[in-house]
């Protein structure tokens, strides 16, 4: 059977698809709180006042994150609206990484204009950890690998991690096809 | 092709937020690995009823919106969250950034979401969105819809879509739904009349099936 087709999500997704405390990313281990913000930003540098962005980690553990109970949300899920200057917060656990792999923390962005998702990945190493990732080996000799490195800019409990996301242009992100 | 592209040329709001350079290649499976569980308790059993989140009923046409949610090998997707969102009857969203000059109703908030069951089945009561204006190009209105997000069994499955309504003349001249590069594709983002779930004197039946992507991983228990 041939799937469903995407459609933007629109300008006016806001009350349906908030979830209670969204930015807040729910483990049932304990793990070192880390904060990731930054802003999205357009083709012409200006920001995206009205897109949805969702995360899907590792447990601090490494693991896929158990499922939830009761009434809760679901783990390792996070789902945070952008702001009106195009930033993004979300709240979490440093994720575990498999043997010799880096941290990272999956990334889709959803927004009016965007006929469908876009689908990145954030890493929390050092560059020299990243390009040792097998899935960016095609990057191995661009600059463009660092749109995929958060920048630690506070270091402390929680570590607060930066990262923009950049659609189109001067600095674009890295997307993942589909 | 199923999905659109990002850069359509008749949608101008794709102009400066498609990437333009060249994707990077991940494997077949990448996203295919157990999604995010749901718990049954993350919803209410009153949810899916549009027309009881107010005081009263709200104005418009009162309408049973139901199908399956199937994988595309016909598997039910099976207790995975559907959340809808839509204009009122007269094509205003309960929404702050909607400045569309046309009546707010205060019974109606327009959103729903439910876990589909065992089959896949959901079952929204709801009203009929109007049509309403936007700014794309002279005399833009886009056909009544309904907005679907779909949290999928595995991130292979996530999928956020818009549901239309069959013989809406609207439709030919829509960019949003005519991005969708594919004729089947389009067919199947246009619900069916469906008198069998009707409620007779109350609410007239629409069915929407809606396919996901095949997932050889489910999360444990489904």
């Amino acid at each position: 059977m041939q799937r469903t087709p995407s459609q933007t999500v629109g300008p006016f997704f806001h009350e349906a698809l908030r979830w209670p405390d969204g930015e807040k990313v729910r483990f049932a281990e304990t793990g070192q709180p880390i904060v990731l913000l930054g802003r999205l930003l357009d083709g012409a540098g200006e920001p995206l006042a009205d897109s949805l962005i969702e995360t899907w980690q590792l447990s601090p553990l490494g693991k896929p994150p158990a499922p939830a109970a009761g009434a809760a949300r679901p783990h390792g899920l996070g789902r945070v609206e952008t702001g009106k200057d195009g930033t993004y917060r979300i709240e979490t656990l440093m994720p575990g990484a498999p043997e010799g792999a880096a941290p990272c923390i999956e990334v889709t962005v959803f927004a009016r204009g965007l006929l469908k998702p876009l689908h990145t990945r954030v890493y929390l190493a050092d560059e020299a950890r990243v390009r040792a990732e097998p899935l960016l080996k095609p990057l191995a000799g661009s600059t463009r690998l660092k749109t995929l490195i958060a920048a630690p800019e506070a270091v402390g409990n929680p570590t607060v991690y930066h990262w923009d996301i950049r659609l189109q242009g001067v600095g674009e992100t890295v997307f993942f096809a589909t | 092709m199923i999905d659109p592209p990002y850069l359509y040329e008749d949608y101008r709001s794709t102009h400066l937020r498609a990437p333009k350079e060249k994707l990077l290649d991940v494997p077949a499976n990448f996203f295919d690995r157990p999604g995010p569980l749901v718990p049954s308790g993350f919803v209410r059993d009153s949810d899916n009823d549009l027309t009881a989140h107010g005081k009263g009923a709200p104005l418009g046409e009162r309408m049973v919106l139901s199908g399956r949610v199937l994988d595309s090998d016909g598997r039910p997707v099976r207790r995975t969250l559907v959340e809808i969102w839509q204009a009122n009857a007269s094509g205003r969203y309960h929404h702050p950034v909607d400045t569309h000059d046309a009546p707010l109703d205060p019974n109606f908030h327009g959103m729903g979401r439910m876990l589909t069951d065992d089959e896949g089945r959901y079952r929204f009561v709801t009203v009929k969105p109007g049509a309403y204006p936007w700014l794309n190009h002279p005399f833009a209105w886009r056909p009544a819809h309904i907005h679907f997000s779909l949290l999928g069994n595995a991130p292979v499955q996530r999928l956020i879509t818009q549901m239309y309504f069959p013989g809406d003349p609207l439709l030919a001249l829509d960019p949003v739904y005519n991005s969708v590069p594919d004729g089947e594709g389009r067919k199947r983002l246009v619900c069916a009349l469906a008198l069998e779930s009707s409620v007779e004197g109350d609410a007239l039946g629409y069915r929407y099936d809606i396919v996901l992507n095949g997932a050889k991983s489910t999360p444990f228990g489904v």
